[in-house]
């Protein structure tokens, strides 16, 4: 499989080099991680401040408030609530979750672990990180605007989208600042897809490849396709506020032409269901592999669980209208995306028999990367089963754009996926910067970050179901919400409490990376992990690969009886023992 | 508006302690939790799915907790030192799979989808024909209000004598209410929590909404979809007279709209003939 051939370049020397412009796929991988970590803090304070707004309305934020609104003493004004949860979701989406889970691992793990010495492609690599770096900056920029960034929502629906509804650079800004990430995305995607293909190292055929390159691998083949959508409907837009289309405007408000707000949807839709699976299959495949390694015993159903994630990928693509019911599509093509939307049960229902086979039987190491890799388990199931009641339509009339569908959306793709990435910072910690992290902090971080957590969306889903709906600055002028008030308090003290709780995470990774020089290296495999980058020194060289190795088992041998190598576990460079 | 951190801490403190106050009076953490009273004909269907919904997952995340927690348990390094060397695609494991994925198909799929299907196909969006004893009512949302419309005495709509109401619904106990809907601005969501139904309010294109209450009271109605920063105003009120006030409300209604109507007011023209789009 390894027709391309891979030379070993010199490491480059001088530090703009080596960590600016950097073609290593590690490097931009760790560049994609600090970028992902810093907006996961920035969206994460904004979290707490929409909490706040929520819990205690009128009464000022502490601590930073009076600083940010001096006008208002110190009071989140409803402006600035649209603001918040606008880009609080945007900035999650696109700016931490998929430069972390995608870009980080993405980068770092693809080569690593199918035994490349790099990408295929590095120049693209390194521009997909600046687009990536352009796109983020315009959008802080966008903050900073005098009538504000984009408020219209992460989904930003014409009308309220155009300049009908959102005057100002903010929602243009937005718009610009989501194409050049699609940009981005898509220039990583096409990277990702082809080095898989093209320079798996000899022997590793797709079935024998781990399920962390599978999730990567299909994530990537949905952004290839599905981005560009949102590209689309991203330029159709912009020309609206820009050069005074009608392509979305319509109704009386609007002067000149006629145009149809739900042609948005749609288009926003076809990106924007698959981009959920974009999210959490990385998270997925780290799961996956994760359960096993450290169960001590082979995935469960490994070719099932394969096949499982890409059906998953395929329906994925077909049920985008479960968001659009309000609307009132042809009750045919309703009926249609429901049952669809209902098939995806059947995939999950088998990964996630094969991820509780896995652990059947094993000899589970609790580490830290196994701790968030259950937590995984845990919320998706829950995420997942919710799920449920927003595909049945009916039932969707009543849940639709109330915090139901806020708490099941944060189950599936805020905490699995920040669970997943955890677990991998965690796990490839040694192989990135060279040192395991602390492991008490580390389980202390996973528990004061999940029971906090769950309080949060559940209570979210809670008063969901009791009527109360998203986007509200001041949801008590509603009468029904009242005796929502201390859920609502709950739940933005549990917020509070697992925002604090990150300061571990921060700590700790600060600390291993930049303050434990004197300690030493980790070993090359301190998990005991038979996958290839665990056979070459932590960190990992710049070649990666001195031979590029050549694979001979799968990525999950543990525990195998004939083993006489006093291991558990085989490399995936050994011949299989029988 | 200086407060110092005590004095905003003692506020905190007051809201709290307050809010535990009413809480205690009237609600339980049970009753909290339960949506808004239900008042209409069909509100029931989608309360039956949710329940059955409820009682399916808690099943499967039940066992996925087993296994998750039991195997956690019985199957740690501390207790059980040797892993069971398999790779799960034998004959037996895969017909458990495939039995998983086929109690899943038929206890989620083939329920859940059918019985949403028909409430959807047969009632929620089958409505009613158009007779004398349906009451129609146009609803015309803009930011940051519901605007309505009564046909008004010559029964047309879009004239000069209909009843036009500002975030005021009022309507009689026991009949169909059909409503056609379209919106001026941004996309509205016309919300009614104790009838358990919502529908899009979009510019350029008119929605329909059929439902029902048996219970005379006032309720809420809200804007579900995002529509600016002030979204969370957009209230409107439910009333559900019984027939006769109904009707003594009607006829005074269009009596003042007979006297009072401006016929040059651009805002009362905002209007449709019943049925037109």
């Amino acid at each position: 499989m390894a027709f391309v051939e891979q030379h070993i370049h010199d490491e480059p020397k001088t530090f703009w080099s080596k960590y600016i412009v950097s073609y290593d796929h590690k490097v931009i991988g760790k560049q994609f991680l600090w970028f992902g970590i810093f907006f996961l803090l920035v969206g994460g304070l904004m979290a707490l401040m929409i909490r706040w707004a929520l819990a205690f309305p009128g009464e000022p934020f502490p601590i930073i408030g009076g600083l940010m609104f001096p006008h208002t003493g110190g009071v989140i004004p409803p402006d600035t609530y649209a603001m918040l949860f606008t880009m609080h979701g945007t900035i999650m989406i696109f700016y931490a979750i998929t430069p972390i889970l995608i870009g980080a691992f993405g980068n770092f793990c693809i080569p690593l672990l199918i035994g490349a010495r790099d990408m295929i492609f590095p120049t693209l690599n390194m521009l997909s990180f600046w687009f990536q770096m352009a796109s983020g900056i315009i959008l802080l920029v966008s903050l900073c605007l005098p009538l504000g960034a984009a408020a219209g929502g992460w989904t930003s629906y014409p009308t309220l989208s155009t300049t009908l509804g959102q005057q100002g650079l903010g929602q243009t800004l937005w718009t610009i600042s989501l194409f050049l990430l699609g940009v981005s995305s898509t220039m990583g995607a096409v990277n990702y897809i082809t080095t898989i293909i093209t320079l798996r190292a000899p022997g590793m055929g797709y079935f024998k490849m781990p399920l962390t390159v599978w999730g990567l691998w299909l994530t990537s083949i949905l952004n290839a396709i599905f981005i560009p959508v949102l590209g689309a409907g991203l330029l159709l837009l912009t020309c609206d506020r820009i050069f005074g289309t009608t392509f979305f405007l319509a109704g009386a408000a609007a002067t000149s032409g006629k145009g149809d707000p739900i042609l948005f949807q749609h288009v926003f839709w076809i990106f924007g269901h698959p981009e959920v699976y974009i999210l959490i299959l990385p998270a997925w495949g780290i799961v996956s592999d994760l359960l096993s390694f450290f169960a001590r015993k082979p995935a469960f159903g490994y070719k099932m669980t394969a096949l499982s994630l890409s059906a998953i990928t395929i329906l994925s693509t077909l049920v985008y209208g479960h968001h659009m019911y309000t609307t009132q599509m042809s009750p045919l093509l309703t009926q249609s995306f429901m049952t669809l939307t209902m098939l995806i049960s059947i995939p999950s229902a088998i990964f996630f028999a094969n991820w509780l086979g896995t652990l059947w039987k094993g000899s589970i190491r609790f580490t830290s990367p196994m701790l968030f890799a259950m937590g995984v388990v845990f919320v998706f199931g829950l995420g997942g089963l919710t799920g449920l009641y927003l595909a049945s339509a009916s039932v969707d009339l009543y849940l639709h754009d109330t915090y139901f569908v806020v708490g099941h959306f944060h189950y599936t793709m805020a905490a699995s996926v920040l669970l997943g990435g955890f677990a991998g910072i965690y796990f490839w910690m040694p192989k990135m910067f060279g040192r395991l992290m602390n492991e008490c902090l580390a389980k202390w971080h996973f528990w004061l970050t999940i029971i906090p957590l769950n309080g949060i969306f559940m209570g979210m889903m809670i008063m969901g179901y009791a009527g109360m709906h998203r986007r509200l600055y001041n949801p008590f002028i509603y009468e029904f919400m009242n005796k929502l008030i201390p859920i609502n308090t709950f739940v933005t003290w549990c917020a509070i409490a697992m925002g604090l709780a990150q300061g571990l995470f921060i700590y700790n990774f600060i600390k291993t990376i930049f303050f434990s020089k004197k300690q030493p290296l980790a070993s090359n495999n301190p998990w005991e992990v038979g996958t290839l980058e665990w056979q070459i020194p932590s960190p990992a060289p710049h070649y990666n690969y001195k031979e590029i190795p050549v694979v001979k088992c799968g990525p999950h041998e543990f525990g195998n009886p004939n083993l006489t190598t006093g291991r558990d576990f085989q490399y995936q460079t050994e011949e299989l023992v029988d | 508006m200086n407060f110092s951190l005590v004095e905003r801490l003692q506020g905190i403190l007051a809201q709290a302690e307050s809010v535990a106050d009413t809480a205690s009076k009237t609600y339980s953490l049970w009753e909290r939790m339960l949506p808004p009273e239900d008042i209409s004909s069909t509100g029931h269907l989608i309360t039956w799915l949710f329940n059955y919904t409820t009682y399916v997952n808690l099943f499967w995340f039940a066992l996925v907790c087993i296994g998750l927690f039991g195997f956690a348990f019985v199957y740690s390094h501390k207790r059980h030192k040797k892993a069971y060397y398999t790779h799960g695609n034998e004959k037996k494991h895969l017909l458990i799979t495939a039995f998983i994925g086929l109690a899943v198909f038929l206890s989620v799929d083939m329920v859940i989808t059918k019985v949403s299907s028909r409430d959807i196909r047969e009632v929620i969006w089958n409505f009613p024909e158009d007779s004398d004893d349906l009451i129609k009512v146009q609803v015309y949302a803009q930011q940051w209000a519901w605007n309505f419309r009564y046909a008004g005495r010559d029964g047309e709509f879009n004239t000069d004598d209909d009843v036009v109401l500002l975030n005021d619904m009022v309507i009689p106990v026991g009949k169909k209410v059909m409503i056609q809907m379209t919106s001026k601005d941004v996309i509205h969501s016309f919300f009614l929590p104790n009838v358990r139904l919502k529908a899009d309010a979009i510019p350029g294109r008119f929605a329909k909404l059929w439902f029902d209450t048996n219970k005379i009271g006032k309720y809420e109605i809200a804007c579900a979809e995002m529509c600016g920063i002030h979204h969370y105003l957009m209230k409107a009120h439910l009333t559900v007279l019984s027939e006769e006030d109904y009707a003594s409300w009607l006829n005074e209604q269009e009596e003042i709209a007979i006297a009072t109507n401006d016929t040059e007011n651009p805002d009362l023209r905002w209007g449709w003939a019943w049925g037109s789009k």
